[in-house]
């Protein structure tokens, strides 16, 4: 596809498939100019809610865990359950129809709606119904559809897909809304206010519910013992496409099936929360269809005799999704939409750029595949695996776990080339592994890279700073030339570690620590590296640096599984005997914790990741504030260099691990006045930020943080602090300027005590 | 039934949450005089009043105010879909969200709490649950939330499709409660 010359004017469906790559840039060029303000104010205002109010839920594990094991023996137990439904369904009066395939599905309805003679249907919300395609079905067969849910209305007058799996038009903005109807509807009606347009969209819709023959919606859930039916809304638009017409015709995917109604009662508590932050919609109805309430009778209309339902589950993929190891998990998910409000890149483009045809957000890439082809879900590269979405997900589905194996399974399918293999082969790919893009195992194997630039860094930070080597960086692996390298050190970590002797004495009481020699910092930033070990041996703790062995994140990052596999499986097997020891492992860069705490479940054996466990694998601040030192004392932040005022962004992995508090408390405790970051990433994620074709996003993402820094030094600076070797980039980026980590600047307040008294 | 020394905590968690979600609720004697004038005063001058007569709630509570004229017990299709008020029984309230429970499995029940833009529910307090999850278990109000068809009505119809939230869509612009001590 040619690129538009303008961003502005390329159609959202234009670009809705990215199985061309090129689809998937015009769409990130056209949402940055279009739709960001937009989503991101809406997303981000569900984000925030749903942190209140899941906060404010004593039993929100507990529910997410429940929640978990009932979906998952549903799967286990789906075809028995099918069975069980389709007998309530005809108990209650129903019809019931398992469909196959899309065209099945949208054959059974045109034939019900041919039956009834039907000219005008009203459709609630319903997803899946876009990812079937069945509007197209119905106005093919001559049925005029009425569109009742107010964003989904918006989508009808301007023929675009869904941009999100709730709100699917919080793409537009109140202004765009305006401007839409304006031009579609001739009308002189005022359209300014939000109250105008929902005014305007109701009297149309009202009509269509009084006239319509026959009534659709989607389900949120569907119990088997009973026929019944969830359904979550607020505008009221199901409620009357599931009441006033005489016929309702229900569609849901059959992953929607749970054993009882009984367990609706955990999803009500988990759904809406979940979603839109709301500890419930205006509107839950729950229903075992058709209803034994009185036909409604239209004014001049000959009522019906009786309602007549009928309930239309879709397979379309999804036995064979039940089949996929990876992807059966994503039947888990109930379309809350917390792992696209939690995301990052989510909140700057929204489904328009990270999602296609029907499903978006982190979750829709393995639905694109799983209901279509795998190459569909080519905008889950938008994944960075920043891992935010982990713990906001109420049936903990692994979600960047599901994007690398679809990042892996798309590196296959790509084409193999001599030169993929014979650089994978210098650089350290696993064999299964060298058919990934030239770019994919750039990245991947950044220890083996940065161990060959450090070794001659002189010569490597000249190099890299030329503009014809940067332009030749850019054009064979695709490092954009914008983004700023940091140099390359003189000494490794190790190296460091081993020209420094030890004069302290471990307190006794604590724990003998291994620190992790991570690559990242190993080789990208060992002065760090050298200000933690002596942090914690102020503090009074043994510890003994391990060799500097890459540990897959890198790897994983690119989709590249078996090479991360071979990786951690070395790790791990240098750390075991450590950790058998009763040693603690203490990991500085977070994305390495997170690895080790998480990632490791897909790529070492069971036994192994056992051990590798929250008490035995900690960041060094969470160490710091273990052993109760007297902070003040030993690192009055009244001695810093820096001053007392910081500003303090953590590692989005980092927080998933729940290793970011202890940090604001140690910094707090040893008096520094501190404000910290609310975004959920800062945009480079590893190496995201260095591709020439994420770099625009990735400083658009940025861009909440850098408002955060400037908002909060308002009355003064700050110094700028991060954890992770990522965030320290990105903001160094930004912001212009030095950041430290937490474990610097507390040294400094030493140095500086040290240097007085001599 | 709950016990009694928890009963008056629930009511005021009820309270706050429906307030919250921008639902009015007033709390009356149960008596049919007591009920009249308070659907009235609710209703305020709206000329014709929709009314779906209760199941759970004794009837002759409602005896008083269906005696009004704009009442309208069996309304013409055209009366229907152009009221002003509707008012109906909830046969549950629940405290941790300030929701009513409908039962719309019996007669316009589900119409006449739809389709006027103003919602006036009845709720006796002792019907008022903790949580959305206690309607799904089977100890609870006799487990009538595991055999009803109802819809948990938590404040007015609302959305935020069209940019900045706006109360009032297909559903009533505003929810009144009526809770019977």
């Amino acid at each position: 596809m040619a690129s538009a010359a303008n961003p502005a004017d390329i159609q959202p469906r234009q670009v809705a498939n990215k199985a061309d790559k090129q689809a998937l840039l015009d769409a990130i060029r056209m949402t940055l100019a279009v739709q960001s303000p937009a989503v991101r104010h809406n997303t981000q205002t569900f984000n925030r809610n749903r942190y209140a109010v899941t906060a404010r839920l004593a039993d929100y594990d507990a529910l997410k865990d429940r929640a978990r094991e009932i979906k998952q023996n549903a799967i286990a137990n789906l075809p028995e359950l099918l069975r069980q439904l389709e007998t309530s369904v005809k108990a209650n009066g129903g019809q019931f129809y398992l469909a196959k395939t899309a065209a099945d599905a949208n054959r059974y309805v045109c034939d019900v709606l041919t039956r009834h003679q039907a000219k005008l249907v009203v459709k609630g919300k319903s997803i899946t119904s876009e990812e079937i395609k069945l509007n197209h079905a119905m106005e093919a067969a001559g049925v005029r559809v009425a569109e009742t849910d107010l964003a989904e209305f918006i989508l009808q007058v301007a023929d675009e897909q869904p941009s999100h799996i709730v709100a699917p038009a919080l793409h537009y903005s109140r202004e765009r809304i305006t401007a839409l109807f304006k031009r579609k509807f001739a009308t002189d009606l005022p359209l300014d206010t939000g109250e105008e347009l929902t005014v305007f969209a109701r009297e149309k819709l009202r009509e269509q519910f009084i006239a319509a023959d026959v009534g659709m919606s989607g389900a949120n859930l569907i119990a088997a013992d009973s026929g019944s039916l969830m359904l979550v809304e607020s505008e009221g638009n199901i409620r009357m496409s599931c009441i006033l017409p005489p016929v309702h015709i229900a569609i849901a995917g059959i992953e929607k099936v749970v054993p009882s109604r009984k367990d609706f009662g955990t999803f009500i508590e988990l759904l809406p929360r979940s979603g839109t932050g709301q500890p419930l919609t205006s509107y839950v109805s729950i229903l075992h269809p058709p209803l034994k309430a009185s036909v409604f009778a239209a004014p001049g209309k000959q009522p019906k005799e009786a309602r007549e339902f009928h309930l239309v589950l879709i397979d379309n993929g999804r036995s064979r999704m039940r089949e996929d190891p990876a992807l059966r998990e994503a039947l888990r998910c109930i379309r809350c939409s917390a792992c696209l409000n939690s995301c990052a890149n989510f909140e700057t483009v929204g489904g328009h750029a990270f999602g296609g045809e029907t499903y978006s957000g982190g979750i829709g890439g393995a639905w694109e595949a799983g209901t279509g082809k795998l190459l569909n879900a080519r905008f889950s590269e938008l994944c960075t695996g920043c891992s935010r979405c982990v713990n906001n997900c109420p049936v903990r589905i692994d979600i960047p776990w599901l994007n690398e194996v679809l990042r892996q399974r798309m590196n296959v399918e790509q084409s193999k080339s001599t030169a993929k293999s014979t650089f994978g082969a210098m650089t350290g790919s696993a064999p299964e592994d060298r058919v990934a893009p030239l770019q994919k195992q750039f990245f991947a194997n950044y220890s083996s890279q940065a161990r060959r630039a450090t070794r001659f860094a002189s010569l490597s930070n000249a190099l890299t700073n030329l503009p014809f080597v940067r332009g030749l960086m850019e054009s064979a692996v695709g490092l954009d030339r914008r983004r700023k390298l940091p140099p390359f050190p003189k000494h490794t970590w190790e190296e460091l570690y081993r020209s420094e002797p030890n004069p302290t004495t471990a307190r006794p009481g604590l724990p003998k620590v291994l620190m992790l020699a991570d690559v990242f910092t190993n080789y990208g930033s060992p002065e760090r590296g050298m200000a933690a070990i002596r942090l914690l041996r102020k503090v009074g703790f043994d510890i003994e640096l391990s060799l500097a062995l890459a540990d897959g994140r890198a790897a994983i990052s690119q989709g590249m599984i078996a090479t991360a596999r071979e990786q951690a499986r070395g790790l791990a097997a240098m750390l075991l005997p450590h950790l058998d020891r009763g040693e603690i492992i203490c990991v500085l860069e977070p994305s390495v914790l997170a690895m080790l705490r998480f990632d490791f479940a897909h790529l070492v054996d069971e036994a192994t990741w056992a051990k590798f466990t929250l008490a035995k694998v900690l960041e060094p601040m969470q160490l710091v504030w273990s052993a109760k030192p007297e902070l003040a004392g030993l690192f009055p932040a009244s001695r810093s260099p820096h001053g007392t005022r910081v500003f303090y962004h953590s590692h989005c992995q980092q927080r998933t691990c729940n290793a970011a508090q202890e940090t604001v408390e140690v910094l707090r405790a040893c008096g520094f006045d501190i404000v910290t970051s609310s975004v959920e990433c800062c945009g480079m994620a590893g190496s995201f930020g260095y591709k020439r074709e994420y770099y625009e996003l990735s400083m658009a993402v940025g861009e909440d943080l850098f408002a955060q820094v400037r908002a909060a030094e308002q009355d003064g600076p700050r110094t700028l602090v991060a954890s992770g070797t990522s965030c320290h980039e990105q903001l160094w980026a930004g912001m212009g300027r030095e950041v430290v980590h937490p474990a610097e600047l507390l040294m400094s307040t030493v140095e500086v005590s040290r240097l007085s008294r001599s | 039934m709950q016990p009694a020394t928890a009963q008056p905590s629930l009511l005021d968690e009820f309270t706050t949450a429906a307030t919250n979600a921008v639902a009015k609720v007033q709390l009356i004697e149960r008596s049919a005089e007591a009920l009249r004038d308070a659907v009235l005063r609710a209703v305020g001058d709206a000329p014709r009043i929709l009314y779906a007569a209760p199941q759970e709630l004794p009837v002759e509570l409602f005896v008083e105010f269906a005696r009004d004229p704009r009442v309208r017990p069996n309304p013409t299709p055209e009366e229907m879909v152009a009221s002003a008020a509707g008012v109906t029984e909830a046969f549950a309230g629940v405290a941790s969200t300030g929701s009513v429970c409908i039962d719309i499995s019996f007669e316009r029940t589900g119409m006449v709490s739809l389709l006027a833009p103003l919602q006036v529910a009845v709720v006796a307090a002792e019907t008022i649950v903790p949580q959305p999850r206690d309607l799904f278990r089977s100890d609870v109000l006799g487990g009538r939330g595991l055999e009803r068809d109802f819809v948990f009505v938590t404040g007015p119809s609302a959305t935020a499709d069209m940019g900045p939230l706006v109360r009032g869509v297909h559903g009533p612009h505003k929810l009144h409660i009526i809770v019977l001590r």
